[in-house]
């Protein structure tokens, strides 16, 4: 999963930026772009030119309705913001914002609650049990088979197999024939005699 | 988090060889790369390099940004230093060809019985094959980007080599032996839990080498034969 998530930050004290954005390096399995905001009174102009997909803001550095504002100027309608709290804040304060994170939080409150804001899609990644066709084309694979060869045996074309060998690869986190050649022997996929070291 | 005591900022030649090495212990591998033996008592890192003849930039280069994982801009390095460089990368090359590579294979030949287990047959086949791979990775840097680079150190630019298509096709030796890792790790059935695990700790040990290794040529070798490639076209 690698989403890209483009991130503007707008808080004028540098150590405080600073530390959010290493929190979000910390943050991995998520893409993510920073984009500095330093100067409050640029706001809007790199809001509108850069289009970030998130909005970290400090809310006392600048007007609650910016995010409002800038989603209806520059049409970008999808924008999420988070609040940056360093203190207690009041809930009318906060409804201008879809959440909130303190500088208290850890990096993985963080991260959950951009995820929950994205709606990033996490399960994709647990399915990496290989399907029936799969191991058919590692058993090819590993009795030295090419892919061309493995097509016409297989009636399918020598793309579909490509796609297939692609998605073993991602899967297994194995790319050569040789790696793959250990796996299915460990899997007894194969017959010992049809091996080809 | 583990709580760890580290220097804020570089270590510059006024510090004490062995406060870095004890603070750091991979850098042992570094100072038996670049010939310097243990017991170097209260020495300084300048009087440690001074006594076996290793340039003292090069050295805290090296370790500084292995330390650091930071990229710096590289600027003027006399010919001492690349050529200090140079032997330092040379002698990595043998410690992984001569020495770490054959010693993992050793182990993994009396952790897998290749004679009754067929997985072990091909863990060992493809391990041989990666190690294949590495040599020519390295081979290739020792005969045409290591004699390149001498030439432009004796004033002359040879033919129409240069750094930057070493630097194209420099892949990153160490994805396939993590890939070994990954198998091992996920698949291979239970057996010897301690033995299997000392090769495990080799290969990762190792993997993390070579990628330092690697980081070294990219982030250091590279930009400082760029700077000297620039300095010989002025000249």
């Amino acid at each position: 999963m690698s989403k890209k998530i483009r991130v503007a930050i707008a808080e004028p004290s540098e150590i405080l930026r600073a530390g959010i954005i290493d929190m979000l390096r910390r943050i991995n399995s998520l893409d993510i772009y920073i984009i500095e905001i330093t100067d409050m009174n640029q706001l809007e102009c790199v809001l509108c030119k850069y289009t970030p997909d998130l909005f970290i803001i400090n809310p006392s550095a600048t007007d609650t309705r910016i995010t409002g504002k800038v989603r209806t100027l520059c049409g970008n309608n999808k924008m999420k913001s988070l609040a940056l709290l360093h203190s207690l804040a009041d809930s009318h304060t906060l409804e201008h914002y879809d959440d909130s994170i303190s500088i208290y939080d850890s990096a993985e409150q963080i991260r959950n609650k951009i995820i929950k804001l994205f709606n990033v899609d996490l399960q994709k990644d647990i399915s990496k049990e290989l399907s029936k066709r799969e191991k058919d084309i590692i058993v090819e694979v590993v009795k030295g088979l090419t892919n061309k060869q493995i097509a016409d045996k297989l009636f399918i074309s020598v793309h579909t197999v490509m796609t297939h060998r692609k998605n073993i690869a991602s899967k297994l986190q194995i790319h050569s024939p040789s790696g793959l050649t250990i796996y299915a022997i460990l899997n007894n996929l194969v017959d010992l005699d049809q091996v080809n070291y | 988090m583990t709580e760890k005591i580290y220097k804020l900022g570089k270590y510059t030649p006024a510090d004490s060889m062995s406060d870095l090495i004890c603070n750091n212990y991979p850098m042992l591998l570094v100072l038996s790369r670049f010939g310097i033996s243990l017991g170097f008592g209260e020495k300084t890192i300048r009087e440690v390099c001074r006594q076996n003849g290793v340039d003292e930039q090069t050295f805290l280069a090296v370790v500084n940004l292995l330390i650091s994982d930071n990229r710096e801009e590289v600027h003027n390095f006399g010919n001492d230093s690349i050529q200090c460089l140079l032997d330092y990368l040379h002698n990595s090359h043998s410690y992984f060809l001569d020495f770490r590579l054959p010693s993992i294979r050793e182990k993994l030949l009396s952790v897998l019985d290749i004679n009754q287990d067929h997985a072990a047959k091909a863990i060992i086949r493809f391990y041989d094959l990666y190690v294949e791979q590495v040599h020519t990775h390295m081979e290739y840097e020792e005969t045409t980007v290591f004699p390149y680079v001498r030439s432009l150190l004796s004033g002359v630019k040879r033919g129409d080599y240069n750094i930057r298509v070493f630097c194209r096709q420099h892949d990153n030796i160490e994805s396939k032996l993590s890939e070994l890792k990954n198998i091992l790790i996920k698949y291979y059935p239970p057996g010897n839990a301690d033995e299997l695990n000392s090769v495990l700790f080799d290969i990762f040990a190792c993997a993390s080498d070579l990628a330092s290794h690697n980081f070294i040529e990219d982030n250091l070798f590279v930009p400082m034969i760029t700077q000297m490639e620039l300095n010989v076209k002025k000249q």
